[in-house]
C-alpha cells in the first residue's frame, strides 16, 4: 500500500511493479493506447484450413439441407399470421391461405400433455358442415372447365393446382374464419364466463325456508 | 445460459419452428419456469399461440412441464437440447453406417417428428422405403420392426415416460398434467407387436418380442484372457501377438489404454477421462497454431508441458528471440489461452518480488473455446440466412421455372419450348445462383464442422466435472 501511494505520488512514468520481470526492457517504447475499437473484419495472417470433403461430407451436408427444408414443410412450423388488410379483396380467395391461427394441424397424444394447452373448437361442428356443401360443387366444376381449355398452359396450371389445394384450404378457411370471429368473441370479454349468472336459479334455491320474506 | 447460447438457440428455432416458437422458447430459456399465463403475458403473444408452440416444444422434447401446488403447471425449457439440434444430421449418417437405409429412415423419422409409437414409425419407414424401390415390390413391416428393435437394443433409440395406469381411487378433476413416470428397466424394453406388412396377410412374428433386456453388469477392467476369448473370429492373433499389441497401446503417451494390474495375465482399463483431454488438449493447440501460427503453436505445447514457467525460461527452452517471445505469449495470454499465475517471495506480495508463471488451465481454455464455437455457429447461421434473403427474389424465380418446366415434361413438350423456359433465366443469374449456392454449402459444412468441435469440448467438460 505504502509503495503504491508512493508511487503515485513520485513520479507518473513509473509502474508499481518491476517492469523487466514482465519482459519490457529499459528504454522499449510501450505500444501506443488504442483509440477506437478493433475493426470488425481484421485482415487473417494465416488461411483457414479447407473443410473436410469426400462422400461423408458431402452426404451430411444434403442430409443438413434437407431436414432443414422437410421441417419447414412438416405441421409442427408454426408461422405467424397473416397481418389481414385494409379492405377485403377478391384474390384474397384465391390466394394460399395463411397459417390457421386457432387450430393445430397435427394431432398430439393428448393423454401425455397438459389439459390446459388444448385450444377449444368444438363449438362449430354445425356451422362448418353447412357452410361446405354449397361451396364444393361449384369448385368441381370450375375445375373441369379448366382442363378443357389449354389457351395459356403455364398460368391455368398454376392456378389449377393452386385451386386443388385450395378445395381443402377453403374448408379450414371457412372454420378459421368463424373460429376466429368465436375465439374473439370469447376472448373479448374480461368476464370468465361460467361466473355469469343469468338469474335463473334465483327462485328455486330458498324453497326450503319458506319463514323469511323473499325481497 | 450465456448470451451466445441463447442467440444460437434463438437461430436454431427460428429456422426449424418458425418464429412464434422462437419467441416462446427464448423467453422461457432467458426466465427459466414459469405458467402459461405469465408466458402470454410477458411476451405479448396470444393466448393460443403460446398453447400451439408449446405444444410443438413438448412434443419436441425441448420444453418439459411440472405440476406445481394449486395446479399451476410450469414449463421449462432445456437450453443445451435445443442446441443438439444442430447435430441431427450427423446421427442419421451414423445410424446409416451402422444400420442402412432402414435404421436411417427409422432415426430420420423420429428425430423430425420428436416423438413417436413404433408402430406409427414403423409404417411411415415402410412407407417410404417401398416408394424407392421398384415397382412390384413393397417393404415389409417386420423387417423394420427388426431394425427398430436392435436400435433400442444398443440405446440408439429410447421409450418416453408414459402416463401412469391410476387406479381411479380419485374420481375427482382429473389433474391439469399427467406426471409421467418411467420405469429404469423399461426404456429400452420394446412391446411385443405383432405388425402385419402392406395388406398381405402373415403369421404375426414373434421375433421382435424383446423381453427383459439381460441386467449387464458395468465392467470397468477387462483381463488378458477375456480379451483373447471375444476376439472376433477372422483376426487370427495369436496370444503373444496380443499380448504384443496390448502392451503397445498401453504404453502409448497418450494413455488411452492402461494397465491396472496383473493378475490373470494383465487387467487393462481403457480411460475415457484421459482420451478426452488428449482430444481437448489437441483441439486447444489445432486452434493457437491455425490461429497465430506455427512459432505460438510451439511455446504453447510448452508451456503445456511444463505446467508453470517463467517468462525468461521460454525464451530459452523456445529457442526463440525474447521479443517474439513475449509478444506471442502476450497474445496468448490476452485471447485467454493462457492464463498467469502468481507466486510471491515475500509476504506482502511485492510486484517486484514477485515470480510470474504462464499456466495452460485446459478446463477454463476449452470453456473458453466452447463459447467462441457457439459464437462462430450464431455467425455462420446468420451469414447463410443473409445471403439467402438477399437472392430470395432470383431463388424463388428459379423455384417457379423448375415446376414449371416439371410440370411441362409431366404433361409432355417439346425441346423447344422446354429451352424457352430455361433461358428465362440469364446467364448471369445462372452464376448469381451458382455462387449462391456454393457460398450456402460452404457455410453449412463449416457449421458441421464447429458442431464436430462443440461436441469434443462439451465431452470433455462434462467428464471433468463429473470427476470433481
Amino acid at each position: 500500500m505504502a509503495s503504491r501511494g508512493g508511487g503515485r505520488g513520485r513520479g507518473r512514468g513509473q509502474l508499481t511493479f518491476n517492469v523487466e520481470a514482465v519482459g519490457i526492457g529499459k528504454g522499449d517504447a510501450l505500444p501506443p493506447p488504442t483509440l477506437q475499437p478493433s475493426p470488425l473484419f481484421p485482415p487473417l495472417e494465416f488461411r483457414p484450413v479447407p473443410l473436410p470433403s469426400g462422400e461423408e461430407g458431402e452426404y451430411v451436408l444434403a442430409l443438413k439441407q434437407e431436414l432443414r427444408g422437410a421441417m419447414r414443410q412438416l405441421p409442427y412450423f408454426i408461422r405467424p399470421a397473416v397481418p389481414k388488410r385494409d379492405v377485403e379483396r377478391y384474390s384474397d380467395k384465391y390466394q394460399m391461405s395463411g397459417p390457421i391461427d386457432n387450430a393445430i394441424d397435427w394431432n398430439p397424444d393428448w393423454r401425455r400433455l397438459p389439459r390446459e394447452l388444448k385450444i377449444r373448437v368444438r363449438k362449430l361442428q354445425k356451422e362448418r358442415i353447412t357452410i361446405l356443401l354449397p361451396k364444393r360443387p361449384p369448385k368441381t366444376t370450375e375445375d373441369k372447365e379448366e382442363t378443357i381449355q389449354k389457351l395459356e398452359k403455364k398460368e391455368e396450371e398454376v392456378t389449377s393446382e393452386e385451386d386443388e389445394e385450395k378445395e381443402e384450404e377453403e374448408e379450414k378457411e371457412e372454420e378459421e374464419e368463424e373460429e376466429y370471429d368465436e375465439e374473439e368473441h370469447e376472448e373479448e370479454t374480461d368476464y370468465i364466463m361460467s361466473y355469469f349468472d343469468n338469474g335463473e336459479d334465483f327462485g328455486g334455491d330458498s324453497d326450503d325456508n319458506m319463514d323469511e320474506a323473499i325481497y | 445460459m450465456t448470451q451466445a447460447e441463447i442467440k444460437l438457440c434463438s437461430l436454431l428455432l427460428q429456422e426449424h419452428f418458425g418464429e412464434i416458437v422462437e419467441k416462446i422458447g427464448v423467453h422461457l430459456i432467458r426466465t427459466g419456469s414459469q405458467p402459461l399465463r405469465v408466458i402470454a403475458h410477458d411476451t405479448g403473444t396470444s393466448l393460443d399461440q403460446v398453447k400451439k408452440a408449446l405444444c410443438v416444444l413438448v412434443q419436441h422434447n425441448l420444453v418439459s412441464y411440472q405440476v406445481h401446488k394449486r395446479g399451476v403447471v410450469e414449463y421449462e425449457a432445456q437450453c443445451s437440447r435445443v442446441l443438439r439440434m444442430l447435430r441431427y444430421p450427423r446421427y442419421i449418417y451414423t445410424t446409416k453406417t451402422l444400420y442402412s437405409d432402414t435404421g436411417e429412415l427409422i432415426v430420420e423419422e423420429l428425430l423430425l417428428n420428436g416423438k413417436l409409437t413404433m408402430s406409427a414409425v414403423v409404417k411411415k419407414v415402410a412407407d417410404r422405403l417401398t416408394e424407392t424401390m421398384e415397382d412390384g415390390k413393397t417393404m415389409d413391416y417386420a423387417e423394420v420392426s427388426n431394425t427398430f428393435v436392435r436400435l433400442a437394443d444398443t440405446h440408439f433409440v429410447q421409450r418416453c415416460p408414459s402416463v401412469p395406469t391410476t387406479e381411479n381411487s380419485d374420481p375427482g378433476p382429473p389433474p391439469p398434467a399427467p406426471t409421467l413416470v418411467i420405469n429404469e428397466k423399461d426404456m429400452y424394453l420394446v412391446p411385443k407387436l405383432s405388425l402385419i406388412g402392406k395388406g398381405k396377410r402373415r403369421r404375426s412374428s414373434d421375433e421382435d418380442a424383446a423381453g427383459e433386456p439381460k441386467a449387464k453388469r458395468p465392467k470397468y477392467t477387462t483381463d488378458n484372457k477375456e480379451i483373447f476369448r471375444s476376439l472376433p473370429v477372422g483376426y487370427n492373433i495369436s496370444k503373444q501377438v496380443l499380448d504384443q499389441y496390448l502392451t503397445l497401446l498401453a504404453d502409448d503417451p497418450l494413455e488411452f489404454v492402461g494397465k491396472s494390474g496383473d493378475s490373470g495375465g494383465g487387467m487393462y482399463v481403457i480411460n475415457l477421462h484421459k482420451a478426452l483431454a488428449s482430444l481437448a488438449t489437441a483441439t486447444l493447440e489445432s486452434v493457437v497454431q491455425e490461429r497465430f501460427g506455427s512459432r505460438c503453436a510451439r511455446i504453447f505445447r510448452l508451456v503445456l508441458q511444463k505446467k508453470h514457467i517463467e517468462q525468461k525460461q521460454v525464451e530459452d527452452f523456445a529457442m526463440i528471440p525474447a521479443k517474439e517471445a513475449k509478444d506471442m505469449l502476450y497474445k496468448m495470454l490476452s485471447e485467454n489461452f493462457m492464463s498467469l499465475q502468481e507466486i510471491p517471495k515475500t509476504p506482502d506480495h511485492a510486484p517486484s518480488r514477485t515470480f510470474y508463471l504462464y499456466t495452460v488451465n485446459i478446463l477454463s481454455a476449452a470453456r473458453m473455446l466452447l463459447h467462441r464455437c457457439y459464437k462462430s455457429i450464431a455467425n455462420l447461421i446468420e451469414r447463410r440466412q443473409f445471403e439467402t434473403k438477399e437472392n430470395k427474389r432470383l431463388l424463388e424465380k428459379s423455384q417457379r421455372v423448375e415446376a414449371i418446366i416439371a410440370s411441362m415434361q409431366a404433361t409432355g413438350a417439346e425441346e423447344a419450348q422446354l429451352q424457352e423456359i430455361e433461358e428465362m433465366i440469364t446467364a448471369p443469374e445462372r452464376q448469381q445462383l451458382e455462387t449462391l449456392k456454393r457460398n450456402v454449402n460452404k457455410l453449412d459444412a463449416s457449421e458441421i464442422q464447429v458442431d464436430e468441435t462443440i461436441f469434443l469440448l462439451e465431452s470433455y467438460i462434462e467428464c471433468t466435472m463429473k470427476r470433481q
